[in-house]
């Protein structure tokens, strides 16, 4: 994981908390059955004052909330945080049935007896790991109201029934929420009150231009800042609802290159994974309208990558 | 080649332009198609970075200087020609794409150049086309065709250069004209405008009592050939309606399902502050008066719309058909994952006490509750309709979607109610179109469009009319479709001002908004459908903050409707 201190520090992220999260994965090493909930990440995220941000949340011990729009990177963050501190992750997906039983853990019959089932929170508080939870509004209030005492300064899990469980120190809960377009519901203040909370900023042209460069160092600098430039503008036409958010999907532009790069025309790649994520045909032809006048369709590998 | 024109392709060009001018908060003056009613993607983004690079209220007011001289038409193509040039050399630096758009439109006119039948080389501006082929033939690096030396200096003259900025473009536009037309703009209004300007003061002291319910025609498709738009031509006489008037909205609208003294009750409540000049209504569109001489031409044109809407369900309904099943299938599973599911026995979950015995004796793990697939049946709609003047483009279609919805949640076995508002001579309309208990939907065929929206008070009517048995013990959902454009011609009563104030714009949206806020307040679900322009999506936001979808065509309608119903459903589960 030594790339990812090395790109912070050539990100410009305070040094101080580089070295705080270095002692902290130094201190707290993973223990060997569960090096595999390590995450290892594909990307990095782009954003110094986002890491600086998270990192002193994390160090000091506060539980993160990444709230902000589609397609900001609050995923590729949190993954990143979990390798960065070399903890295990439990990625929990909240639903609208997300309930106490879903998170804590279900009483069940083991053949003999009535036993308790654990569920991912439980895991997490036990073995000190990063727990991600994953859309956390969707969820129900009721349904949140038990991880309550996990999260503020009573670290501890009350299972009905069953044992009190302290939190091992390592454990943070880094959840993540969307809001925008149809206005996904706010979190109710007892709950947002145990989280830090980081509004994640849309990602600049320039993080996007290093983000495609550092994936694909051979790509053609000119036509990198093309593609740059068509994210900036579907980006704005899914802000004033002329196109659904189907199509501004980050990854989707990435998978693009890689597609050129495998050989297809940009017109073929670009269609494969960005145009066709809208199923309606006319919003499609709004999104090709838009691409048409940024890329040309016919581009070759040589001519995206320059060789 | 660039005109004011409504299409059906009319959005995909506004697109373009949005997209070129980096900016979706304005309507383009211009939109460019071709002969076959596609749109010039070249020349759409050539309007929007005209928008991008220079100062576009200022050039269209140009444009419009001429506009009543019978060259216009002819001069707006060679200034676009200049324009063109100018954008191009601005944007390509970073946009180099620019240059491939610019070839291929100089080839598109070149194939087409040989495609244009004798007839419709007449119709052409020869001095115009000689420009055009010129301009193209030398992007396509061709010869350029035979010219005149005065053709030739217009041909220079045309390319204004990427270094001007507004008033250098306008000067080198006002230069063209007048080195090779003799012509000067004025600078002035044109005639036109001051007319407009002189009938809003003779209209002032009458306005409102020439309300009068207009109901029009048209192809319902939305390709009319201008946008609706309802204008105030001043203020209107600040009195309370008369008996007079209650005569007319009687005599159009049916009597009143409510009595008098219900009423009076009502418009003590809800007649207060802004709108205290102001009176509602509420009927089931029974007992119009035909005798009645403007009610009988109402009725008449409701009517013929009526059957328009009928014919237009009957044509379309395999296509309708097909909606409502995909609705209802969607809702279904929205439905299904937020209203309370009953609890049915499980392998794990939480024990059941008086189950417990069976596991040690009949070894039957089945003691323990989860959440089971059956919900409980608890919410009633309302579905409010805006029937006022601005909807009569798309009236089919409306009624149509109402329909759509309408059956579809009847599917479902939930109860809802239809119903249309208008305002007109100083009435708040409600019409109920079908009630609650009604099984049949045909009545939403009886929608029309015609008179004024004063969206606040038809909200805060439609939230007092929880009498219906039917909604007893349910949770209320309302979804208005709605264009987020109030607007009406009995002012906002005076209050603690000199003067009324017109019932449209900022004011009228912040008055909607409270009126939203507070049926929330009475733990009503609010949620809008809009069917509007763009230019009114921040409004849209203010009064509905988020609880909206925007629906451009029936197929859509599915998606929109169902994500809708999970937000509003959302929101109830957690609160």
């Amino acid at each position: 994981m030594e790339e990812l201190f090395r790109f912070l520090t050539a990100e410009g992220v305070d040094a101080a908390l580089v070295e705080a999260a270095r002692a902290f994965r130094r201190d707290h090493p993973a223990a060997a059955e569960d090096q595999n909930r390590v995450p290892v990440p594909e990307y990095f995220y782009y954003g110094r004052r986002t890491w600086e941000l998270a990192l002193a949340a994390l160090l000091a011990g506060k539980n993160l909330l990444l709230a902000g729009p589609k397609a900001t990177g609050k995923n590729v963050l949190s993954e990143n945080l979990c390798a960065l501190f070399g903890r295990p992750m439990w990625n929990v997906s909240f639903h609208v049935n997300a309930d106490a039983a879903y998170l804590i853990g279900t009483d069940t019959y083991n053949g003999q007896a009535v036993v308790f089932r654990p569920g991912p929170i439980w895991l997490c508080a036990r073995k000190g790991g990063f727990g991600i939870l994953d859309e956390i509004n969707m969820a129900k209030n009721e349904a949140l109201a038990v991880l309550h005492a996990a999260l503020d300064f009573r670290r501890s899990i009350d299972v009905s029934g069953y044992d009190r469980i302290d939190l091992q120190p390592e454990t943070r809960f880094i959840a993540t929420m969307n809001y925008g377009y149809a206005g996904t519901r706010d979190l109710n203040e007892a709950l947002t009150s145990r989280f830090a909370v980081l509004d994640m900023p849309l990602i600049t042209g320039e993080d996007l231009n290093k983000l495609i460069s550092r994936r694909y160092p051979e790509i053609n600098p000119k036509i990198c800042d093309q593609f740059v430039r068509l994210y900036e503008e579907l980006e704005r036409k899914a802000e004033s609802a002329e196109i659904s958010d189907a199509a501004l999907d980050l990854r989707g532009l990435l998978d693009a290159v890689a597609l050129m790069e495998q050989g297809l025309t940009s017109g073929d790649a670009l269609d494969m994974c960005v145009v066709n994520k809208s199923f309606d045909a006319y919003e499609r032809g709004l999104i090709r309208d838009v691409i048409a006048a940024r890329i040309p369709s016919d581009l070759t590998r040589d001519v995206v990558f320059g060789k | 080649m660039i005109k004011k024109q409504f299409t059906a392709s009319a959005r995909r060009a506004r697109n373009i332009i949005w997209n070129a001018a980096g900016r979706y908060d304005f309507e383009p003056p211009f939109m460019a198609f071709f002969p076959n009613g596609a749109p010039d993607h070249y020349f759409n983004m050539v309007v929007g970075l005209v928008e991008k690079w220079l100062e576009m209220p200022r050039i269209w007011a140009f444009f419009e200087s001429y506009g009543t001289d019978r060259r216009a038409e002819e001069f707006d193509e060679f200034l676009w020609l200049g324009l063109e040039n100018c954008v191009y050399e601005k944007e390509v630096g970073e946009r180099p794409i620019l240059a491939k758009l610019r070839r291929d439109r100089a080839e598109r006119f070149s194939v087409q150049q040989g495609m244009l039948s004798r007839q419709q080389m007449e119709y052409q501006s020869m001095p115009v086309y000689t420009q055009q082929e010129a301009r193209w033939a030398e992007v396509l690096g061709k010869n350029a065709p035979l010219l005149t030396p005065r053709e030739k200096r217009m041909a220079q003259a045309l390319k204004f250069p990427g270094s001007l900025d507004t008033d250098g473009v306008l000067a080198a536009m006002a230069a063209f004209l007048k080195t090779f037309f003799r012509f000067e703009p004025s600078g002035e209004e044109t005639p036109l405008r001051r007319g407009g300007a002189l009938s809003r003061l003779l209209l002032r002291h009458e306005h409102r009592r020439r309300d009068r319910l207009l109901v029009r025609t048209g192809t319902g498709e939305g390709d009319h050939p201008r946008a609706v738009h309802l204008g105030h031509d001043g203020l209107g006489r600040h009195t309370a309606p008369t008996e007079e008037d209650e005569a007319y909205i009687r005599a159009v609208f049916g009597r009143s399902v409510i009595s008098d003294a219900e009423r009076r009750v009502l418009e003590n409540d809800l007649c207060v502050d802004a709108d205290a000049d102001c009176r509602v209504w509420v009927t089931a569109g029974e007992g119009v008066d035909t005798a009645h001489r403007e009610a009988a031409d109402v009725r008449e044109s409701s009517l013929l719309q009526r059957e328009r809407n009928q014919a237009f369900l009957t044509e379309n309904a395999a296509a309708l058909q097909h909606t409502i099943k995909a609705l209802a299938t969607r809702m279904e599973t929205v439905l299904s994952s937020y209203l309370r599911h009953l609890p049915e026995p499980s392998r794990a979950g939480q024990i059941c006490p008086e189950k417990a015995y069976r596991l040690p004796i009949l070894q039957d793990s089945r003691v323990f509750l989860k959440s089971g697939e059956e919900i409980e049946q608890e919410i009633f709609v309302d579905l409010l309709l805006d029937a006022s003047q601005s909807r009569r483009n798309m009236q089919e279609t409306l009624s149509a979607e109402a329909y759509v919805v309408a059956k579809s949640l009847m599917a479902l076995h939930f109860p809802v109610r239809v119903s249309t508002f208008r305002s007109i001579r100083g009435y708040t309309v409600l019409d109920v179109l079908k009630s609650a208990s009604q099984t049949d939907c045909r009545g939403v065929t009886r929608f029309y469009a015609g008179g004024w929206n004063r969206d606040s008070l038809a909200l805060r009517l439609l939230g007092h009319m929880d009498d219906d048995p039917v909604m007893r013990g349910k949770q209320r959902i309302l979804l208005i479709m709605t264009d987020a454009s109030p607007n009406d011609s009995t002012p906002i009563a005076a209050m603690d001002r000199w003067l009324p104030r017109e019932y449209e714009g900022a004011a009228a949206v912040k008055l909607t908004e409270d009126a939203v806020r507070s049926l929330r307040a009475w733990g009503i679900r609010v949620g809008a459908v809009f069917h509007g322009n763009s230019i009114h999506m921040e409004d849209l936001n203010q009064i509905y903050n988020h609880a909206y979808v925007r629906i451009r065509k029936a197929t859509q309608l599915a998606q929109g409707i169902s994500d809708l119903l999970l937000l509003l459903l959302r929101e109830m589960r957690n609160d």
